[in-house]
């Protein structure tokens, strides 16, 4: 007969179950079924629900002191490799080619980002301390990178709700933005046809676009240097040819591999004692509030230039402003062609929303500055 | 349809402008049909009229070329412009095509043309084939989004120029429509 020492013992686990983590394993489960059944992000979706479940179970070693979990975290979030290694990736995906086409839409970028910084004042207003509120705010910039290099950085006991909110939301592109579009555009601007412009982008322009920006935010907005300068490493060895191998292994092989522990590793701090609380609520309410915001700014903003150009401009490409780079521009091209089958604003849209994928990184920064964090 | 009066050199000329496609525009001057290609449409503020542009008046002119230059026109008129920009119109033409338009009699009509540059997924049309406006014709992946291009107008498909995984820039033929 096992004497209950040793029955405490082996019932460890079972006797440290509590409310909290078992309420964070269900919400594991929900991010684990909205990734898996409902095709949302999957990508991050599902490692984050596996990082919070493993991280919830009792007594779980993985966030122990040489946990797994706790040494990716150690490795790539708390000081910001892992969105950095991330944003090489995306530089390699986007193509500014759209956007050096229409320069004019850097404006709609810069429109783009309006709910980030009113997020931010409503977020002081309720409460929330100064960087909490900034990182708050960064929800409004629809990327994923960006919010977790901000808030890492700022308000790192956030990093959870915020990522879970900026990476849901991305994936919420479709269904919250064509709502606001249609509500703020009359039918007659949404049949503004914009046929596409076709010059030729030199590839000399191609190639010196990434290093002219880097520099050039880069001394104007320093706490963006890594993050822009990322993003255009990536870019500059897409648009230059010269390391295809570097190019792929940074879109693909690191991203992955990246994305993976970037994954487990924000899943691994939503423990319940820092989950569980008002202020994760309100983190996802502002957040999507940031988010919806943008979207009417950068409409509203686009409806300023197509007055602006007499008529030239469909007001819908400003909801392509924010990042979110493709999905928002696609969405943009939905929008318009439910109008019209013959109106194509991709390419236009594609501009709009390059804009806003560097214009979001420069609102990071220049949050950062105004913080005054950073540079260590 | 546009349709532009204009004085020149004391003359008036009605220009009637029918878009085609994106690029492609049907200019009627003078009671003579002409075909019009597009092929630039740029902002160039500082330009001045064509050097060497002479008024009808004076002989020089062809229809030809007043009917390129408000092609020019109709597509800043297409865009939602209220008029017609001569100085721009103007600095349009000497990029433009133009030649009369066949005559009728199993010859090629409207031309639908790709929208902006991709490759072709798929291609839903044959020679022969009826089309109403909007039916699908071929799907152009264009910045990884697969686009479905409709018909522009109702008629029957005289050639098909694409095939699936071919790529196409701006304003090359996709299909052309049997005249009818």
């Amino acid at each position: 007969m096992p004497d209950a020492d040793t029955l405490g013992l082996l019932l460890q686990g079972v006797a440290h179950v509590t409310p909290q983590s078992l309420v964070m394993i269900a919400v594991a489960f929900v991010l684990l079924y909205l990734g898996i059944a409902r095709d949302y992000e999957p990508l991050l979706l599902v490692p984050i629900g596996a990082g919070c479940m493993l991280a919830n179970l009792p007594l779980s070693p993985l966030v122990a002191d040489d946990g797994m979990l706790r040494v990716l975290y150690d490795m790539g979030i708390r000081n910001e490799l892992f969105p950095l290694l991330i944003f090489i990736g995306i530089g390699a995906l986007t193509d500014f080619g759209p956007l050096l086409e229409n320069p004019r839409l850097v404006l709609l970028g810069a429109a783009g980002q309006f709910g980030i910084f009113v997020t931010l004042l409503l977020a002081l207003a309720l409460g929330f301390s100064r960087p909490e509120a900034a990182s708050i705010g960064i929800i409004g910039a629809i990327d994923g990178p960006t919010s977790i290099y901000v808030s890492g950085l700022l308000a790192p006991h956030l990093l959870g709700p915020i990522t879970v909110a900026a990476y849901s939301y991305m994936s919420l592109v479709p269904i919250i933005l064509p709502p606001i579009m249609r509500l703020l555009t009359s039918k007659q601007e949404r049949l503004i046809r914009m046929p596409y412009s076709q010059r030729k982008i030199s590839r000399r322009t191609r190639i010196l676009f990434p290093i002219v920006v880097t520099v050039l935010v880069g001394t104007l907005v320093p706490f963006a240097t890594p993050l822009i300068g990322m993003l255009m490493l990536g870019n500059l060895m897409k648009e230059s040819g010269a390391v295809e191998r570097l190019t792929r292994a940074s879109a693909n092989e690191i991203a992955n591999a990246v994305t993976l522990f970037l994954g487990l590793a924000i899943g691994s701090t939503m423990v319940g004692t820092e989950f569980l609380k008002t202020s994760t609520l309100a983190i996802l309410v502002l957040g999507i509030f940031a988010f919806a915001l943008d979207g009417v700014a950068g409409v509203l903003f686009a409806k300023v230039l197509n007055a602006a150009s007499g008529g030239r401009v469909n007001p819908l490409i400003g909801a392509a402003g924010i990042s979110a780079f493709p999905m928002a521009a696609r969405v943009v091209q939905k929008v318009a062609q439910e109008e019209d089958f013959e109106n194509f604003l991709l390419m236009h849209a594609m501009g709009a929303n390059a804009a806003g994928q560097v214009a979001s990184v420069v609102a990071g920064g220049v949050l950062l500055a105004l913080m005054g964090a950073g540079g260590r | 349809m546009r349709r532009y009066t204009l004085g020149l050199g004391g003359r008036e000329f009605v220009i009637d402008v029918q878009e085609l496609a994106a690029d492609r525009f049907e200019v009627v001057v003078g009671g003579e049909s002409y075909e019009v290609t597009l092929s630039g449409d740029e902002d160039l503020p500082e330009a001045t009229i064509t050097p060497g542009y002479a008024a009808p008046g004076e002989g020089a002119t062809p229809p030809a070329q007043a009917a390129a230059a408000h092609a020019g026109a109709s597509a800043v008129g297409a865009a939602g412009a209220s008029q017609p920009r001569v100085a721009r119109a103007a600095a349009a033409p000497a990029a433009a095509m133009v030649r009369p338009k066949p005559a009728s009699g199993g010859a090629v009509g409207a031309v639908l043309s790709a929208p902006m540059p991709g490759v072709i997924i798929e291609v839903h049309v044959k020679p022969g084939d009826r089309l109403e406006r909007g039916q699908p014709v071929a799907v152009l992946d264009a910045m990884k989004m697969h686009n479905v291009i409709g018909a522009p107008r109702a008629g029957t498909v005289a050639e098909v120029c694409i095939a699936p995984g071919q790529a196409v820039g701006h304003g090359d033929a996709l299909v052309r429509f049997a005249q009818d």
